[in-house]
Protein backbone atom coordinates (compact mmCIF):
# COMPACT_ATOMS: atom_id res chain seq x y z
CA UNK A 1 0.00 0.00 0.00
CA UNK A 2 2.99 2.90 1.21
CA UNK A 3 4.70 1.80 -2.41
CA UNK A 4 1.37 2.30 -4.49
CA UNK A 5 1.20 5.68 -2.08
CA UNK A 6 4.74 6.55 -3.09
CA UNK A 7 4.31 6.09 -6.85
CA UNK A 8 1.47 8.05 -7.28
CA UNK A 9 2.96 11.16 -5.46
CA UNK A 10 6.05 10.54 -7.99
CA UNK A 11 3.49 9.99 -10.91
CA UNK A 12 1.56 13.40 -10.02
CA UNK A 13 5.10 15.11 -9.43
CA UNK A 14 6.36 14.50 -12.73
CA UNK A 15 2.94 15.08 -14.49
CA UNK A 16 3.36 18.79 -13.02
CA UNK A 17 6.53 18.80 -14.32
CA UNK A 18 5.46 17.84 -17.91
CA UNK A 19 2.54 19.54 -18.33
CA UNK A 20 4.12 23.02 -16.73
CA UNK A 21 7.07 22.35 -19.78
CA UNK A 22 4.91 21.87 -21.98
CA UNK A 23 3.04 24.69 -20.88
CA UNK A 24 5.58 26.96 -20.48
CA UNK A 25 6.44 26.30 -24.40
CA UNK A 26 2.86 27.09 -25.39
CA UNK A 27 2.95 30.69 -23.88
CA UNK A 28 4.56 33.16 -26.23
CA UNK A 29 4.84 36.37 -23.47
CA UNK A 30 7.79 35.72 -20.99
CA UNK A 31 5.74 36.81 -17.98
CA UNK A 32 3.42 34.14 -18.87
CA UNK A 33 6.22 32.27 -19.18
CA UNK A 34 7.63 33.19 -15.86
CA UNK A 35 4.04 31.60 -14.09
CA UNK A 36 4.39 28.03 -15.26
CA UNK A 37 8.01 27.78 -13.63
CA UNK A 38 5.90 27.81 -9.67
CA UNK A 39 3.81 24.17 -9.88
CA UNK A 40 7.42 22.06 -10.30
CA UNK A 41 9.02 24.63 -8.07
CA UNK A 42 6.44 24.08 -5.36
CA UNK A 43 3.75 21.24 -5.46
CA UNK A 44 6.07 18.76 -7.31
CA UNK A 45 9.00 19.31 -4.94
CA UNK A 46 6.37 18.41 -2.14
CA UNK A 47 5.35 15.64 -3.92
CA UNK A 48 9.10 14.01 -4.19
CA UNK A 49 9.47 15.23 -0.33
CA UNK A 50 6.71 13.16 1.10
CA UNK A 51 7.69 10.58 -1.38
CA UNK A 52 11.13 10.38 -0.10
CA UNK A 53 9.75 10.58 3.78
CA UNK A 54 7.50 7.39 3.67
CA UNK A 55 10.08 5.54 1.89
CA UNK A 56 13.57 6.76 3.92
CA UNK A 57 11.83 7.62 7.18
CA UNK A 58 13.54 10.43 9.57
CA UNK A 59 17.10 10.01 7.73
CA UNK A 60 19.17 13.00 7.26
CA UNK A 61 18.31 12.75 3.20
CA UNK A 62 14.58 13.01 3.96
CA UNK A 63 15.72 16.16 5.92
CA UNK A 64 18.09 17.43 2.87
CA UNK A 65 14.76 17.56 0.42
CA UNK A 66 12.87 19.16 2.88
CA UNK A 67 15.68 22.00 2.81
CA UNK A 68 15.27 21.80 -1.33
CA UNK A 69 12.25 22.23 -1.20
CA UNK A 70 11.78 25.48 1.05
CA UNK A 71 14.92 26.70 -0.70
CA UNK A 72 13.16 26.25 -4.10
CA UNK A 73 9.55 27.81 -2.89
CA UNK A 74 11.38 30.57 -1.74
CA UNK A 75 13.76 31.07 -4.48
CA UNK A 76 11.17 30.56 -6.90
CA UNK A 77 9.26 33.64 -5.50
CA UNK A 78 12.20 36.04 -5.25
CA UNK A 79 13.63 35.14 -8.96
CA UNK A 80 10.61 35.40 -10.55
CA UNK A 81 10.26 38.41 -9.35
CA UNK A 82 13.13 39.97 -9.85
CA UNK A 83 13.23 38.79 -13.12
CA UNK A 84 9.73 40.04 -14.09
CA UNK A 85 11.16 43.03 -12.68
CA UNK A 86 13.99 43.46 -14.73
CA UNK A 87 12.26 43.44 -18.10
CA UNK A 88 9.65 45.64 -16.80
CA UNK A 89 12.66 48.33 -16.06
CA UNK A 90 14.46 47.06 -19.08
CA UNK A 91 11.37 47.85 -21.38
CA UNK A 92 9.73 50.97 -19.57
CA UNK A 93 13.23 52.48 -17.29
CA UNK A 94 10.64 52.21 -14.13
CA UNK A 95 8.92 49.05 -13.47
CA UNK A 96 5.96 50.78 -11.89
CA UNK A 97 2.63 51.33 -13.77
CA UNK A 98 2.68 54.76 -15.61
CA UNK A 99 -0.13 57.10 -15.42
CA UNK A 100 -2.96 55.91 -17.27
CA UNK A 101 -1.59 52.62 -17.97
CA UNK A 102 -4.04 49.66 -17.25
CA UNK A 103 -3.10 46.57 -14.97
CA UNK A 104 -2.72 43.92 -16.47
CA UNK A 105 -0.51 45.39 -18.62
CA UNK A 106 -1.33 43.78 -22.30
CA UNK A 107 0.88 41.94 -24.46
CA UNK A 108 2.46 44.44 -27.56
CA UNK A 109 1.13 41.91 -30.35
CA UNK A 110 -2.16 40.95 -28.22
CA UNK A 111 -5.64 42.53 -30.04
CA UNK A 112 -7.00 45.11 -27.30
CA UNK A 113 -10.78 45.43 -27.33
CA UNK A 114 -11.63 49.13 -27.06
CA UNK A 115 -15.15 49.92 -25.24
CA UNK A 116 -17.44 51.68 -26.79
CA UNK A 117 -18.29 54.99 -24.67
CA UNK A 118 -21.79 54.74 -23.67
CA UNK B 1 13.77 -0.38 -12.96
CA UNK B 2 12.09 1.57 -9.74
CA UNK B 3 9.21 4.52 -9.87
CA UNK B 4 12.40 6.54 -9.10
CA UNK B 5 14.49 5.42 -12.16
CA UNK B 6 11.11 5.84 -14.67
CA UNK B 7 10.35 9.11 -13.48
CA UNK B 8 13.66 10.88 -13.69
CA UNK B 9 14.31 8.99 -17.35
CA UNK B 10 10.70 10.63 -18.10
CA UNK B 11 11.86 14.17 -16.65
CA UNK B 12 15.16 14.04 -18.54
CA UNK B 13 12.99 14.47 -21.44
CA UNK B 14 11.63 17.81 -20.19
CA UNK B 15 15.25 19.44 -20.29
CA UNK B 16 14.69 18.99 -24.33
CA UNK B 17 12.51 22.06 -25.14
CA UNK B 18 13.81 23.66 -22.60
CA UNK B 19 17.40 23.57 -23.89
CA UNK B 20 16.09 24.19 -27.21
CA UNK B 21 14.53 27.51 -25.99
CA UNK B 22 17.58 28.46 -23.83
CA UNK B 23 19.47 28.47 -26.49
CA UNK B 24 17.21 30.32 -29.56
CA UNK B 25 14.67 33.22 -29.10
CA UNK B 26 15.08 36.79 -27.02
CA UNK B 27 16.56 37.11 -24.08
CA UNK B 28 13.93 37.35 -22.26
CA UNK B 29 12.89 33.80 -22.99
CA UNK B 30 16.12 32.27 -22.76
CA UNK B 31 16.27 33.32 -19.27
CA UNK B 32 12.65 32.08 -18.05
CA UNK B 33 13.67 28.59 -19.59
CA UNK B 34 17.12 28.92 -18.11
CA UNK B 35 15.23 29.20 -14.64
CA UNK B 36 13.16 26.26 -15.09
CA UNK B 37 15.62 24.24 -16.14
CA UNK B 38 17.11 24.76 -12.81
CA UNK B 39 14.20 24.01 -11.07
CA UNK B 40 14.05 20.89 -13.62
CA UNK B 41 16.91 19.54 -12.72
CA UNK B 42 17.10 19.72 -9.23
CA UNK B 43 13.90 17.85 -8.79
CA UNK B 44 15.96 15.33 -11.07
CA UNK B 45 18.85 15.38 -8.97
CA UNK B 46 15.97 14.28 -5.99
CA UNK B 47 15.29 11.38 -8.05
CA UNK B 48 18.23 9.91 -9.22
CA UNK B 49 19.29 10.17 -5.94
CA UNK B 50 16.56 7.83 -4.45
CA UNK B 51 16.93 5.56 -7.86
CA UNK B 52 20.54 5.04 -7.22
CA UNK B 53 20.22 5.02 -3.77
CA UNK B 54 23.31 7.14 -3.31
CA UNK B 55 22.22 9.45 -0.20
CA UNK B 56 25.01 11.77 -0.77
CA UNK B 57 24.48 12.92 -3.67
CA UNK B 58 21.36 14.96 -2.40
CA UNK B 59 23.80 17.44 -1.36
CA UNK B 60 24.26 17.93 -5.00
CA UNK B 61 20.52 19.19 -5.46
CA UNK B 62 21.23 21.27 -2.19
CA UNK B 63 23.84 22.62 -3.72
CA UNK B 64 22.05 23.63 -7.33
CA UNK B 65 19.21 25.13 -5.75
CA UNK B 66 21.29 27.20 -3.75
CA UNK B 67 23.50 28.23 -6.65
CA UNK B 68 20.10 28.64 -9.47
CA UNK B 69 19.06 31.09 -6.71
CA UNK B 70 22.30 33.38 -6.92
CA UNK B 71 22.42 32.56 -10.79
CA UNK B 72 18.83 33.57 -11.41
CA UNK B 73 19.44 37.14 -9.06
CA UNK B 74 22.50 37.92 -11.28
CA UNK B 75 20.99 37.55 -14.37
CA UNK B 76 18.11 39.48 -13.62
CA UNK B 77 19.99 42.39 -12.09
CA UNK B 78 22.40 42.06 -15.80
CA UNK B 79 19.33 42.55 -17.62
CA UNK B 80 18.23 44.91 -15.78
CA UNK B 81 21.05 47.10 -16.38
CA UNK B 82 22.16 46.09 -19.63
CA UNK B 83 19.22 44.46 -21.51
CA UNK B 84 18.08 46.78 -25.13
Amino acid sequence: MKTIFIEGLIACAVFITVASVLGMMRMKDPYQRMHYISPPASVSAILITIAIFLQQGMKPESFKAVFITLVLIGMNTVVTHAAARAFRIAETRNWRPQDGEEVPIHRPDEPVERKEAA
Amino acid sequence: MNIWEIAAEVMIFTLVPLAWTTMRGDARHRLVSFLMAGVVITLLLMLLTMAFNRMPMMDVAITLALMSFGGGIVFARFFERHLP
